[in-house]
């Protein structure tokens, strides 16, 4: 059985979304009239009416309204028909395992360690050959990914939605400005302390929210960012609005790096002289941490705690019966995923060197949160790409001027519609079953039992990425 | 021989005013299947939250193999052996039904008798084995049961607490899982108290049976007793 999509069935979406598209066309018209229609001239206060744009707004919607249908129900039918051919063929299919995706091709391929290698080797050369203004954009990209990283903890595993994540964030980047604005303390004592007191406030916020889930915790959480932004707006000893500003960049044994090695980066190595050497050390300190974050976050998936989190995502009452400690299990998410915030922040105000409250609004919450929703909950791959899309996506819309953040809310749109997954999805365990020596199992099972509780775990093939 | 496994005397749980249990008392000696019995509303439910302290009763006493429990952490309970399966199967539907499994043994750490166990749970329910990488969510309703209670039996449990499992199920299917229970009570010995609206089936299985009404144990005896019993059959079994 073969399920093609063919001209004919295109023409025939196309005949039964007419209507509709026509519709959507109408009320956008509609909708957009008086804006499309009537300009204002402030100078001389009077406006004028007319109504040449509003052809090409109907037309436009109209095709994009069909395309849209047309996609839509291509989906649904491909859905359908993945579901028949697996039902149709059932054991033959499980036999067979799973279609590899080209993630697990690459995960499964032998060159998966050399291909690292050489991402590491590119990432290190990258900020030498780059502009100061290339290094800046993936300065802040890595640290999108440490926060996407560390939000994926809490959201994406353990399922607590926390709406003010970009607080914790807040919390480190003022722990190193305010310990170096009145105490001098450098970089690398502000970092583990930024990291700290973000996972002792994380705590802080758990505790009040032990019995809360859903929305009540998106709206307790949503409030706490809020709270510490306000307050840090407020207090004296932050400075209010004005922030904390001339914070030193990390320091590198007290040596300047704008003086000798630049002038030898420049020379020798043909380094951009606009370069302020201090960012491309920033750049690897967040590329170190984004890679400890990696490991980390990687080891805590798959280890106790971690399906301690996978349980309280998937149903709390078993999670329970399952004899896991709930409490201790959200407190420890709360915490341990604010820790990376933290740590960020405490970069981030190396970075720029200033901050001040407005760096921290809800917004940043919400960019941190479509990073790990767009990049697919759950998944470290799809987290580090959605921070990298989220970042520098927004910087190439540029061209587009005053329509970027439209653009980029309708590329969203599109992605939530087309992938709801996310960009990377969070694939379970998969185990290829192991079958007789002619391909085929017996019949009662004991192949597949042996396949899965035989030997350590040559037949397990792809993990969580 | 009849060592008492859990006891309840008095216990009174209540839900802010309401008062859903006003002094229960059972018995249930080691490797007995009890069938809990009653209508909607009776406090089967609650009588095993209040075992398992989800709900914690406000007086009373619970004791099992002679530790007073009232009011313990869940967790501590699993890891003593008193594991519950909950009412609605309660499933990790994003898990694979491997993830499942091994999600209850969590309390253990002997990795080759969780390896042991899984055996066993896959010639318990061959089924699941075939089903092992599907997500649970998948799974039909019959399934999804097969692997809850599979999923608490990975915790080896010394006494099993089944809330309701024919719930939703085709009488076939039923009658399969009625099975597997009583087979893991005559193979392993786990002591199982079953609360059940389904009573006729659930007293085919149990040694002994209690019935409750508004929160009150009223009526208790052998299985067989109930079953021969005209007043309790025209109350509870439908003539």
């Amino acid at each position: 059985m073969t399920h093609k999509i063919t001209a004919s069935h295109i023409g025939r979406v196309i005949w039964s979304e007419f209507k509709p598209a026509l519709l959507a066309s109408f009320w956008i018209c509609l909708l957009a009239f008086p804006i499309m229609t009537l300009s204002i001239n402030p100078t001389n206060q009077s406006f004028k009416f007319s109504l040449d744009r509003m052809p090409y707004l109907a037309l436009g919607t109209f095709v994009l309204s069909i395309l849209w249908r047309f996609f839509l129900k291509r989906r649904a039918f491909i859905g359908i028909t993945k579901a028949v051919h697996q039902s149709e063929g059932l054991p033959e299919d499980l036999r067979k395992g799973p279609k590899p995706s080209w993630l697990t091709v690459v995960k499964a391929s032998r060159y998966r360690r050399q291909g690292i290698y050489v991402l590491l080797a590119i990432m290190a050369i990258l900020p030498f050959i780059s502009s100061p203004y290339t290094v800046n954009v993936m300065v802040t990209a890595l640290i999108y990914v440490t926060l996407g990283l560390g939000l994926n903890v809490v959201v994406g595993v353990s399922g607590l939605l926390n709406l003010g994540y970009i607080a914790f964030y807040a919390i480190g980047a003022y722990t190193y400005g305010l310990l170096n604005h009145y105490f001098g303390l450098s970089f690398w004592v502000c970092l583990p302390l930024g990291g700290l007191t973000a996972t002792l406030m994380g705590l802080l916020l758990g505790f009040p929210v032990i019995r809360l889930s859903g929305d009540y915790l998106a709206i307790v959480t949503l409030s706490f960012g809020e709270i510490t932004r306000l307050v840090l707006n407020n207090l004296t000893v932050t400075r209010g609005p004005r922030g904390i500003s001339y914070i030193q960049p990390a320091g590198f044994f007290g040596i300047d790096l704008n003086g000798a090695p630049k002038e030898f980066l420049v020379n020798y190595l043909r380094v951009d002289p606009a370069m302020d050497i201090n960012k491309i050390f920033t750049y690897f300190i967040i590329l170190c941490l984004v890679i400890v974050t990696i490991i980390f976050v990687f080891r805590l998936e798959n280890s106790r705690l971690g399906r301690a989190w996978l349980a309280m995502r998937e149903d709390e009452v078993a999670c329970q019966a399952m004899g896991i400690n709930r409490t201790r299990a959200k407190l420890t998410a709360f915490a341990l995923g604010s820790t990376w915030a933290g740590l960020a922040g405490v970069v981030f105000a190396s970075q720029i060197t200033f901050i001040n409250p407005a760096s921290f609004s809800f917004l940043g919450s919400i960019l941190v949160l479509s990073i790990v929703v767009l990049g697919g909950m759950g998944s470290i791959p799809g987290v580090i790409l959605g921070a990298i899309v989220l970042s520098a996506l927004p910087e190439q819309l540029r061209f587009f001027s005053q329509y970027r953040m439209l653009l980029f809310g309708a590329l969203m749109v599109l992605m939530m519609v087309f992938r709801p997954g996310g960009l990377i999805q969070s694939t379970r365990e998969v185990y290829i079953h192991k079958t007789n020596g002619n391909g085929k199992g017996d019949g009662n099972g004991t192949a597949r039992l042996e396949a899965l509780t035989g030997a350590p775990k040559p037949e397990a093939t792809g993990e969580r990425p | 021989m009849t060592k008492t496994m859990l006891e309840l005397k008095g216990v009174r749980t209540a839900y802010g005013n309401i008062e859903a249990l006003k002094g229960v008392d059972l018995h249930i000696n080691e490797g007995e299947i009890i069938a809990l019995l009653g209508a909607n509303g009776a406090g089967k439910t609650t009588t095993l939250a209040s075992i398992t302290g989800l709900v914690p009763p406000k007086s009373g006493t619970i004791t099992f193999e002679g530790e007073d429990i009232r009011g313990a952490r869940t967790e501590n309970l699993v890891k003593k052996g008193l594991i519950m399966v909950p009412e609605g199967r309660h499933i990790f539907p994003g898990l694979t039904v491997l993830e499942n499994l091994k999600m209850g043994a969590y309390v253990l750490k002997d990795q080759s008798g969780i390896k042991k166990d899984l055996e066993y749970i896959f010639n318990l329910f061959p089924i699941l084995a075939t089903r092992s990488k599907q997500s649970g969510g998948t799974l039909s309703g019959g399934e999804q049961q097969m692997l809850a209670i599979s999923r608490s039996l990975m915790g080896k449990p010394r006494m099993l607490l089944l809330d309701e499992p024919s719930l939703g199920l085709a009488p076939i299917v039923i009658r399969d899982i009625f099975d597997t229970i009583r087979k893991i009570n005559t193979e392993n010995g786990t002591t199982i108290l079953l609360v059940e609206q389904n009573a006729n089936l659930a007293l085919m299985l149990a040694h002994r049976a209690y019935i409750m009404t508004t929160g009150l144990i009223t009526l208790s005896g052998t299985a067989s007793e109930f079953l021969n019993d005209e007043n309790v059959r025209k109350a509870y079994l439908g003539g």
